[in-house]
């Protein structure tokens, strides 16, 4: 048997995990309906909670590819719910360096995986590359259209070309902090339990 | 059965509607090719007899096109008002797309999407994983909610309590039976010959109908009007 390839049941892990991770990215995206600056703070809110299944994920990640593929269905799903293709190439990169890291640490290794972590996070950035990359036309659509200016303003202060490198290196450092407290929350209840 | 649509024509329709959601509509004959796009997925769900569902989306989604219509032509200030219409514009901007992925999942049996899958020629890997995630939302939404009784049941709700805690008890309960779910599923997969060495035969015979090549000419047109009247003009 090679042990090297993955194995169906790899892939189910992999489809759950992605499934509870959308779920989570889900309800943060319902919370930034509210005001735009919350839309910005997903970069806090998703790799916190989103960390629990992730380092959940880790333990079970035993071979190269399954945190790649994680992030070639997140980029499938993100295009399925009206995100756009614009973040795919993020998504996997992001995927595919994480999982690139997390097997120099032979997928054991904490430091390795926290680094893994935060790397992955950065897909959550994807979410914003329709407001930015269409961000001239897009605000003209919405000034024209009558919206307040206030509520543009604030998207567009919040999120820009600009803003986007202080976004991606809060998702990474909230990526690393995240490890840190879904790292402890899996030890306090699942390594308990016995199921680790 | 009145309609039974082949998954590649699904997937085409889910391709096509996410694509025109990118393109912000700015003309009155835009927005209709954008809500006739979406009325489609709606008439797909009443022929399959979804009817609460179809019915649901009418109504929130034709409110949200209301108020933002009506909306749009004043200057809205004021906190409340750019609210309602931010909601409402992001409501109209993503609800077809929302729309039609509802449909497709809900509509697909897992079977016919992997042998959908299959003959696109799309990895194994992908495929599997991909057929985990359709069918696995609704399983977590059916644990959260005895999950969130059992909450109750020991008193332990919303509000009550800080937010770690909340999301604590809720989420690695969820945890737990997802990963033992997934482990069954697992064993129930690989008994039935998942993950073979040989190629898999389907019990689903898929055939393109006449109904589907006109729906995929359908949404082709419209993805070609849209872009030609929107970029050309």
């Amino acid at each position: 048997m090679d042990n090297n390839k993955l194995q169906a049941k790899d892939f189910i892990t992999i489809g759950i995990f992605t499934a509870l991770l959308f779920v989570v990215e889900f309800a943060c995206g319902i919370l930034g309906f509210i005001h735009p600056y919350i839309v910005a703070s997903y970069v806090i809110m998703i790799p916190i909670v989103g960390s629990v299944p992730m380092m959940l994920f880790y333990t079970k990640i035993e071979k190269f590819g399954m945190l790649s593929i994680m992030s070639v269905l997140l980029a499938i799903i993100m295009f399925v719910t009206g995100m756009g293709y614009l973040g795919a190439p993020l998504i996997i990169g992001a995927g595919v360096i994480a999982d690139l890291i997390a097997k120099s640490g032979g997928y054991k290794s904490f430091k390795k995986t926290v680094l893994s972590h935060g790397v992955f996070c950065l897909w959550i950035c994807a979410n914003y590359f329709p407001v930015i990359v269409t961000a001239d036309s897009y605000r003209k659509n919405l000034v024209d259209g009558g919206y307040s200016t206030e509520y543009c303003d604030n998207l567009f202060r919040a999120i820009n070309s600009k803003t986007i490198a202080v976004l991606l290196i809060l998702c990474f450092v909230f990526g690393v902090i995240g490890a840190f407290i879904g790292k402890a929350v899996v030890k306090k209840h699942f390594e308990k339990a016995g199921i680790v | 059965m009145a309609l039974k649509l082949d998954p590649r024509t699904k997937l085409f329709m889910i391709f096509i509607v996410s694509a025109v959601v990118m393109m912000s509509a700015t003309t009155p004959l835009l927005w209709a090719v954008r809500i006739t796009m979406t009325m489609i997925p709606i008439f797909l769900l009443i022929a399959e007899k979804h009817y609460a569902a179809a019915l649901r989306f009418i109504v929130l989604y034709s409110a949200a096109l209301l108020i933002s219509f009506k909306f749009l032509s004043e200057n809205s200030k004021g906190f409340l008002s750019a609210f309602l219409v931010g909601y409402c514009s992001i409501i109209v901007q993503f609800m077809p797309a929302v729309i039609t992925a509802w449909y497709v999942v809900r509509t697909t049996k897992i079977g016919e999407f992997v042998s959908a899958m299959q003959k696109m020629h799309v990895p194994d890997g992908i495929t599997i994983s991909l057929a985990v995630v359709m069918r696995f939302f609704p399983t977590i939404k059916e644990e959260y909610s005895s999950i969130r009784d059992a909450m109750k049941m020991r008193g332990i709700m919303f509000g009550g309590g800080n937010v770690t805690d909340v999301v604590e008890y809720r989420m690695i309960p969820l945890l737990f039976s997802c990963v033992n779910i997934g482990d069954e599923l697992s064993a129930a997969a690989v008994t039935r010959g998942l993950g073979g060495k040989v190629k898999r035969t389907s019990v689903q015979e898929l055939k393109m109908g006449g109904a589907d090549y006109m729906l995929i000419l359908m949404f082709t047109a419209a993805l070609v009007f849209f872009v030609v009247f929107k970029y050309m003009k």
